[in-house]
């Protein structure tokens, strides 16, 4: 077992879960004085029903009729700082962000510019700048995936001045996060799978990647236990409430693993894929992820054999040669992608080849891969990866995951 | 009799003597290394014109400053405080450094275990890492600067190897 002689974890978020955790909130919100939310979320949401299950939950119990629903799907400084002005003009005390990745991060947004009275977001940006708590911030977490709800970071776009701001605070965690099986009910299989596979890749890649320590660890296999055992589940039955509530908490966890352990090769190349083809982050963590751990493998063969267990049981690891271990992780991962695959009628994609946007065309033509693996040097997720990669390594392994052929692991350059 | 002991600050003159010298030896090898590999001169030929960066320690250094000045990289001092720059890459201690710069603590597990600070841009600060690397494995024999970086380029040449080093250590003493 590795065991760091010296390393950090940090989680202090409060976590309420439960099949109506929500009506919890007027409570925990009068816990810490505050009266007069400002609900945070984006369209789709609000469109899916969702906005009316929580004011419902609210209601009669709190004054939260003021809702701002025009976030972006990118996070957007203009749009933080009109909602920061909608919070001080209603005298607002506290936050409740209802959404995904980009709600979080421009709730964040907005913590900051109101309980700084910021007038340049931007003089916050940047690991540490904050040196204060800020005001109460609760995060309902509508997909089961990002673990934004208990990531201490945050990413506002300046489209203006082609900037983005990155922000980093144990004073950004949020005070509370509500895991609310409601919330990922009507979550189409598509966006289930894609969704359940960026959590699945967070608990991996923290369990392997070099900040890995016992906590996150821990956090890690109960994490991988849950996503790989209902994921399948709620992409095949959508309204099974148990298996919501069940994914809700494994994103929950792999969140608090990733956030303290950070995360390597799979984002490193599903970023950059990302920002140069505009696919989906889900989707290039689901394609990446086997590829991240055959790269990694002969530095951390046994960190890799061990999720065996919690993947598949103790008969099953027992079963399994210490050797096969390892592979069979990988192995196990690229048949989920595959079951995934079945149960979306063949629209949750293996490989980059079969990616295509709604017109049917591919998303990620083979000749971009260059320009995807030299993007990848820009990204600092290569950091926390065990194994080094430069521009050959990540273009060798974009290709296999292109064409969907296991890494040729002897090509692997090594010290 | 005083209630409150005062506890001097340690000054540690070995290590930052040792930080201060290893500082001052691989700024001066990196303005070479720009000259002599083409590797390293492709990373700052990326970087804006005026680029400049800074690896220290904290409080009060030492550190060293490179910086592109009119196309070349040079060896700007020890003093960041003069200059305006993209990258700074600080060690939180004097003993912190001395454990990453004796490399019995490589770069990656220094940032892992919170030993390093890095303001400015993370794609500069990536390139940053990547010359220092490139340099540690000129500067140092092969067992050494396998514990400094994430993986020894075995696949360079002898070649490369060789002549890189003479030319970078001639020039790192000569100063030019």
């Amino acid at each position: 077992m590795l065991l760091p002689d010296y390393y950090e974890f940090c989680c202090r978020v409060k976590i309420v879960a439960g099949h109506d955790a929500l009506e919890k909130i007027p409570e925990l919100l009068t816990e810490r004085g505050a009266k007069r939310p400002l609900i945070i979320t984006d369209k789709g949401v609000a469109s899916a029903g969702l906005i009316d299950i929580v004011s419902a939950a609210l209601k009669d119990r709190l004054f939260a009729d003021l809702i701002a629903d025009n976030v972006p799907p990118d996070s957007d400084l203009r749009v933080v700082n009109q909602l920061a002005k909608l919070y001080q003009e209603n005298d607002c005390d506290a936050i409740i962000a209802v959404g995904g990745g980009s709600v979080m991060d421009t709730a964040k947004g907005v913590n900051i510019v109101v309980s700084e009275n910021a007038a340049d977001l931007m003089a916050f940006s940047g690991v540490g700048a904050l040196k204060r708590p800020l005001k109460p911030l609760i995060a309902v977490p509508t997909t089961a995936g990002t673990g934004s709800e208990v990531t201490q970071v945050a990413v506002i776009k300046d489209h203006e001045k082609h900037l983005k701001m990155a922000f980093g605070s144990y004073f950004l965690l949020p005070d509370i996060s509500v895991l609310d099986s409601r919330m990922t009910m009507t979550m189409p299989p598509l966006i289930t799978a894609m969704t359940g596979m960026d959590a699945l890749s967070h608990a991996v890649e923290a369990y392997y990647c070099l900040q890995k320590n016992p906590l996150s660890d821990a956090h890690s296999l109960a994490a991988v236990r849950m996503i790989y055992h209902y994921l399948p589940i709620v992409a095949e039955n959508p309204s099974d409430r148990n298996a919501r509530l069940s994914m809700a908490v494994g994103a929950c966890l792999a969140g608090i693993a990733f956030s303290n352990s950070m995360v390597g090769l799979v984002h490193n190349l599903g970023h950059a894929t990302g920002s140069v083809c505009g696919v989906p982050h889900g989707i290039c963590m689901a394609i990446m992820l086997p590829y991240g751990l055959e790269y990694n493998m002969h530095k951390r063969e046994e960190a890799i054999a061990g999720l065996l267990l919690p993947m598949t049981g103790e008969a099953v690891y027992r079963e399994t040669p210490p050797a096969q271990r390892a592979d069979k992780v990988v192995s196990l991962i690229r048949q989920l992608n595959a079951d995934l695959n079945t149960i979306t009628g063949g629209r949750h994609a293996r490989f980059f080849q079969e990616v295509k946007d709604r017109e049917g065309k591919p998303l990620v033509p083979r000749e971009v891969l260059p320009e995807i693996a030299r993007a990848a040097l820009s990204d600092g997720a290569s950091i926390y990866n065990p194994e080094d990669t430069d521009y050959e390594d990540n273009l060798m392994v974009l290709e296999a995951a292109w064409e969907g052929i296991p890494l040729d692991r002897n090509k692997i350059k090594r010290g | 009799m005083s209630i409150v002991k005062d506890i001097p600050s340690a000054k540690k003159p070995f290590k930052r003597a040792y930080v201060g010298i290893f500082l001052w030896f691989t700024g001066r090898a990196i303005q070479a290394a720009a000259k002599v590999d083409k590797e390293v001169k492709k990373e700052f030929d990326n970087l804006p014109d005026d680029f400049t960066f800074s690896l220290g320690c904290l409080p009060n250094g030492p550190s060293m400053v490179i910086g592109k000045r009119n196309g070349a990289v040079k060896y700007l001092g020890g003093n960041p405080g003069q200059h305006k720059v993209h990258v700074r890459l600080a060690i939180k201690s004097v003993d912190a450094a001395f454990l990453i710069l004796s490399f019995q603590e490589s770069t990656a597990l220094a940032t892992t275990r919170n030993r390093l600070i890095t303001d400015g841009e993370v794609p500069y600060a990536l390139a940053v890492i990547r010359i220092l690397d490139i340099v540690e494995v000129y500067l140092l024999p092969k067992i050494i600067a396998g514990l400094a970086v994430k993986r020894y380029p075995k696949q360079w040449s002898a070649g490369r190897k060789l002549g890189g080093r003479i030319g970078i250590y001639t020039r790192t003493i000569l100063g030019i």
